[in-house]
């Protein structure tokens, strides 16, 4: 269909040219721009090519060239519209793009703007993901009343990914950060290609098969993930058996494949749906931070609820320790004072130890969460200072301690006012070590 | 004698609980004694096991070592954990 090539003519075209009038570089660029816009067969075109150089200009716009064995055809991707598309031009693919022919002036070239973007064949693929969507669904794998909550701590973690490649090293380090108690087993599988499927199903259930030896557990989640990829290299994950596996899996499991962008089958019949595979890990386990805040919460209630139990008993004892000493005799307030006594000397020990104890968990704890953990422990030292302050007060052989004593009257009653002793009565007086016997001299009422 | 012996068995108890355990159990410790109204023994009792959780569940959130394997199946079909090691982020062991 080739044009024969004519010779020229140059006296006729000198004839011509005379008659003709001068065009700038503008009005001809115009003139050809209306002339390819003003042809109905170009307005719309669908054609197919191989995707050769690929850039990505600074305002998001997508510029490629499409070629096969003769020509080659520019082509653009508005960022408005490339944001949307299923998915982008990679050099190599085969490509079908539809768009309109039109000309960039600034630089002289005509270039297919293009509209939408589908791998040659796509047809099929499309036609088969949205048939088997439709039976699936239809079968109940993607009800919402399916999906399984993920356990809050997690101690077994599977993993079914490709051994190779970035995405296994991005779990481990998001997991390793956010929750290092977990144990992490991974089950390797292809994650594209022809098979890549019957080795994803393997691999989830040779996860299943799987116990911790030593607790008896199985895994408590499990992640299925796989990189960014070409719509056929993410295939694997709309194959049917790969979809019914995850739909089946004995724990929940959340799948992250691709890029947010990617949509595949198996995210819908996962438990959880991640956008990326790093997200999914994010998601399987709780943050250490937050726990260890949690602990701390905890650890200053735990002391406040001593210190209240410290205060409630001391008021109790300080009522019951009146009545004893009404109506008991000597023998028996000595015994429950003594009781009393080694109770109260063992909590103030255990404050005591306690203070120890934050100290060793601060040096500790310093080298790795620094603030959150000394904050918290400034708080409990301050409390168990106060606490071990408050207990030594409350002994009673601590008063003794600090210079007071105990006087009795001759028949061993405990004096608490000088108008019950006598001139010239018999006394004895408790210190804190030993006992003096003494003779009234004199009675002073305090309140002349 | 005995009650030391006991107090051995409680810590050893604890030291090998699992996290979640270890968080549940310290919780309801602390729950319990801010309920109060219990003897001054059974408090301090309740202290002891509550700072001993809570040793436990700090320990683990700062030492704890991420333990990551590989499953192979062996012969007769039982799967085993074997230690992984991906490139630059081995660890020894």
């Amino acid at each position: 269909m080739r044009e024969p090539i004519r010779p020229t003519e140059p006296m006729q075209a000198d004839s011509k040219a005379a008659s003709l009038p001068i065009l700038s570089v503008g009005d001809l660029t115009a003139l050809v721009k209306n002339t390819l816009r003003l042809s109905p067969r170009l307005r719309e075109v669908w054609v197919e090519g191989e995707v050769g150089q690929v850039s990505i200009s600074a305002a998001g716009h997508c510029y490629f060239t499409l070629k096969d064995e003769r020509a080659q055809l520019k082509c653009v991707i508005f960022r408005d519209d490339r944001l949307v598309m299923p998915f982008e031009a990679r050099t190599g693919l085969r490509l079908i793009a539809q768009g309109s022919i039109d000309v960039f002036d600034a630089q002289g070239v005509y270039q297919l703007y293009v509209r939408t973007l589908q791998p040659s064949g796509f047809g099929d693929l499309a036609l088969q993901f949205e048939a088997l969507k439709a039976k699936l669904a239809a079968e109940g794998l993607f009800d919402q009343s399916r999906k399984r909550p993920l356990p809050s701590m997690p101690q077994n973690i599977g993993v079914v990914t490709s051994l190779s490649g970035a995405v296994l090293h991005d779990i481990r380090r998001v997991l390793a950060r956010r929750w290092p108690m977990a144990r992490v087993v991974v089950s390797a599988c292809q994650v594209q290609g022809q098979g890549a499927g019957g080795t994803i199903v393997a691999a989830l259930r040779r996860i299943a098969r799987w116990t911790d030896e030593e607790t008896g557990r199985a895994t408590d989640v499990v992640i299925l993930a796989r990189g960014g990829g070409s719509l056929e290299d993410l295939w694997p994950f709309n194959d049917e058996s790969v979809v019914r596996a995850v739909a089946a899996h004995p724990c929940p499991i959340v799948v992250g494949v691709g890029h947010e962008t990617d949509v595949t089958l198996a995210e819908f019949a996962a438990d959880v749906r991640a956008p990326t595979p790093s997200v999914a890990a994010e998601l399987v386990v709780p943050a250490r931070v937050d726990e260890l805040a949690r602990v701390n919460q905890l650890g200053a209630r735990l002391n406040g609820a001593l210190n209240q139990t410290l205060v409630r008993l001391r008021q109790q004892l300080a009522t019951e320790t009146r009545a004893l000493e009404a109506h008991h005799p000597q023998a028996q307030i000595t015994a429950d004072r003594e009781r009393i006594g080694v109770l109260l000397d063992r909590a103030a020990r255990l404050v005591a130890r306690r203070l120890e104890i934050e100290r060793t968990a601060l040096s500790r704890a310093s080298d790795d969460l620094p603030a959150l953990a000394a904050g918290a422990i400034a708080i409990a030292r301050g409390e168990v200072s106060r606490e071990s302050a408050a207990l030594n007060a409350l002994s009673p052989y601590a008063t003794l301690e600090r210079g007071y004593s105990i006087v009795r009257g001759p028949d061993g009653t405990v004096l608490t006012d000088a108008r019950d002793a006598k001139q010239g009565e018999a006394i004895s007086v408790r210190l804190q070590r030993g006992e003096i016997g003494a003779r009234v001299e004199t009675v002073r009422d305090s309140t002349t | 004698m005995s009650d030391t012996a006991a107090n051995d068995a409680e810590q050893q108890r604890i030291a090998a609980l699992p996290f979640d355990k270890a968080l549940a159990e310290f919780k309801s410790v602390v729950e319990k004694l801010e309920a109060g109204n219990l003897p001054l023994e059974d408090s301090i009792a309740l202290f002891e096991q509550g700072v001993l959780l809570q040793r436990r569940c700090e320990k683990m959130l700062s030492e704890a070592e991420l333990r990551f394997q590989r499953l192979v199946e062996q012969a007769g079909g039982k799967v085993r954990a074997l230690d992984l090691s991906l490139g630059e982020a081995e660890e020894p062991g």
